[in-house]
């Protein structure tokens, strides 16, 4: 396994602000958002502000786009489709029996609980064979259920499999919809915001919840061209604290970021994307975190202002987003952060700045305790 | 991959390395086997299967050796039987939705508990699978063996659908 | 007064799950978080559904609750005045 080098091959994002990875990053760029109050959706009786797809529109669209897609739920077409569009654009063969699938998603076909007797579509392994099945592939597919930090976790998961030498390629989708199910739930937390949030922002009082899918196909084999992205290092810890409350130390967090400065200088780093939900705990134990491993001074861009936190597409979107700006020589900013509103003042990137570092590292927090990081370097196969 | 314990809980029957050690429900072998941690009443019923578990297979692993021990957890209904008790909370005729069970809609929260318990901070990881796939699982542990950290891994398969029917099916393992 | 202290002691212990407790084993004045019965901050969400389900009374700002919850007596003050059931 020593020889095998980890590349990215293909992405996609889809968003309500866009439908490829381009149309998403030009969006980040000029500071949009699709952060809405959202009154009576779902049939929840309290207002919340979130960032939703147009759903009807887009299913139309997708419907002509996808074959048989009366058979799928929703959340199985944003999955297909961003995997579609991925996998045409690196011209992977996805049936053959060395592509793995791994879905990322917290809660998948919630919403299908609420009618009775169709318990069966939400089992999670369920949709992701029926997604492999549309590619043709016969693969038994992973599903990580790690939380928010699942997107994150797929892509280890997908680092490991090529590892092994058992997959040369793995395609990675993270999704999630919302629902009645999932916004009651972060309602009774008291954790949104009825406002657009403001990571690390001494206002800051809340999250959003977004809806998104994306789309990371890695690659043990791939050629000079498509390889424009190596992985470096992948961590996992827990907190060991509480289930739903971060770290006061950060202590997870930091210990995922040591593991993957063992593998690269804090100098070749461009910016850390945190996760940046915009919660008076979650945001101040990452700076804590951050402190520990002496990383004030390095970058820090969030993306919740423009997407909200979208649960099981996050540590995916968030990834190639970070992907996108490196290869434009860019720190994005953290739309919603004014004033810096931790008790370590991390280097919170309020506006765009330019960069010719290559590197970036992206850590997701969530509960269960449990923490995730994951580091790329622009630069393929030497 | 050497396997140092197993554990098996049923409804039925209980067993470490092979050999029953007990019989009785979940809230049973809490009192037998733990006694000490009121925290787990606040438990769903997967957390509470899966903690029990972890208390019969970390018997003899130090505090040092199980700061970064690896607990990686499968099953195939994720966390339907709390998923369905929430949505019973949100009725639109009675709308009264728990934080307290909203909080055990995400099946990882199991390998959570046993961080906390076990004062645990490798790794924690939760698969969902279409079957009970035996090599499949072996796989990804082996792989998480060969290419991260741990020296030790908790893991197998627990999964809870009612009073009747569950599974907890543990092992410690090394490489 | 007595009769709603018992009925919110019963509640607590039946929401939270506190097993092998009955309303003896919780003095009406101690803390409920912290050193107390230990509860955490999911306890103290639970406790604002709680309110809202049984006496219909809405807290949206849950750091009205640290006031509110620091013992069954201030439960049972804060109850009686604003109990809209």
């Amino acid at each position: 396994m020593g020889g095998i080098v980890i590349t990215k091959i293909a992405d996609n994002i889809i968003s309500p602000l866009g439908t490829s990875t381009d149309e998403n990053f030009r969006a980040i760029c000029n500071g949009n958002s699709m952060l809405r109050g959202h009154s009576g959706a779902f049939g929840l009786p309290e207002d919340f502000c979130g960032s939703l797809f147009n759903r009807n529109e887009l299913e139309s669209r997708i419907n002509t786009e996808i074959a048989n897609s009366e058979t799928f739920t929703f959340f199985e077409k944003l999955c297909i489709f961003s995997a579609k569009k991925a996998i045409e654009d690196c011209r992977l063969s996805a049936c053959e029996a060395d592509v793995l699938f791994i879905l990322s998603t917290t809660k998948g076909n919630v919403e299908y609980l609420a009618e009775s007797a169709t318990d069966e579509r939400c089992f999670l392994a369920g949709s992701a064979k029926k997604i492999a099945e549309y590619f043709k592939n016969t693969n038994p597919p992973l599903v990580v259920s790690n939380a928010c930090i699942s997107g994150v976790c797929a892509q280890i998961a997908a680092v490991r499999a090529l590892l092994s030498g058992r997959y040369r390629h793995a395609i990675v989708i993270g999704c999630d919809v919302l629902s009645k199910f999932i916004v009651s739930g972060f309602q009774s937390f008291k954790a949104l915001s009825p406002e657009p949030c403001k990571p690390y922002d001494k206002e800051r009082i809340g999250l959003n919840l977004g809806e998104a899918a994306g789309t990371i196909i890695l690659s043990a084999t791939a050629d000079n061209e498509k390889a424009q992205w190596q992985y470096i290092a992948g961590a996992i810890h827990n907190d060991a604290n509480h289930i739903s409350g971060p770290s006061r130390t950060g202590e997870g967090a930091f210990r995922v970021i040591l593991d993957i400065l063992k593998e690269i200088s804090t100098d070749e780093i461009a910016f850390i994307n945190t996760h940046g939900t915009s919660t008076a705990y979650n945001d101040e134990m990452e700076s804590i975190a951050l402190h520990r491993a002496q990383l004030d001074d390095v970058p820090v861009t969030g993306l919740k202002g423009n997407y909200g936190h979208t649960l099981g597409a996050a540590g995916i979107i968030e990834t190639i987003l970070s992907m996108k700006a490196v290869d434009n020589k860019l720190v994005l900013p953290t739309k919603g952060f004014e004033n810096s509103g931790t008790s370590y003042p991390v280097n919170v990137s309020a506006e765009t700045r330019t960069t010719d570092k290559t590197a970036f590292i992206k850590i997701l927090s969530g509960f269960g305790g449990s923490n995730a990081g994951i580091a790329y370097r622009k630069g393929g196969l030497q | 991959m050497k396997t140092l314990a197993h554990v098996r809980i049923t409804p039925t029957d209980t067993s470490v390395n092979g050999a029953t050690v007990s019989s009785a429900s979940l809230a049973g072998l809490y009192r037998e086997f733990a006694g000490d941690y009121p925290k787990f009443f606040k438990m769903d019923s997967l957390c509470k299967l899966g903690f029990m578990a972890a208390e019969l297979c970390l018997k003899n692993l130090s505090a040092d050796e199980k700061e970064n021990t690896a607990v990686i957890l499968f099953n195939r209904n994720g966390s339907l039987v709390t998923d369905r008790n929430y949505q019973k909370t949100i009725e639109s005729d009675n709308y009264f939705p728990s934080p307290a069970l909203f909080v055990y809609t995400l099946a990882n929260i199991v390998t959570g508990e046993i961080a906390i318990r076990h004062k645990i901070y490798g790794e924690t990881s939760f698969y969902v699978l279409d079957s009970r796939d035996e090599t499949l699982m072996d796989e990804i542990v082996s792989d998480t063996l060969l290419t991260s950290s741990p020296r030790y891994i908790l893991t197998g398969f627990v999964e809870y659908e009612n009073e009747q029917n569950y599974i907890a099916d543990i092992k410690l393992v090394t490489k | 007064m007595d009769n709603l202290i018992l009925q919110l002691k019963n509640q607590i212990i039946e929401v939270l799950n506190l097993e092998d407790m009955t309303a003896d084993d919780i003095a009406t004045d101690a803390p409920l978080f912290g050193e107390g019965l230990g509860l955490d901050s999911i306890d103290a969400l639970e406790l604002i559904v709680l309110l809202e389900r049984e006496y219909g009374i809405k807290l949206s700002n849950p750091a009205e609750g640290k006031q509110i919850f620091s013992s069954v007596a201030s439960i049972a003050d804060f109850v009686s005045k604003n109990r809209k059931k």
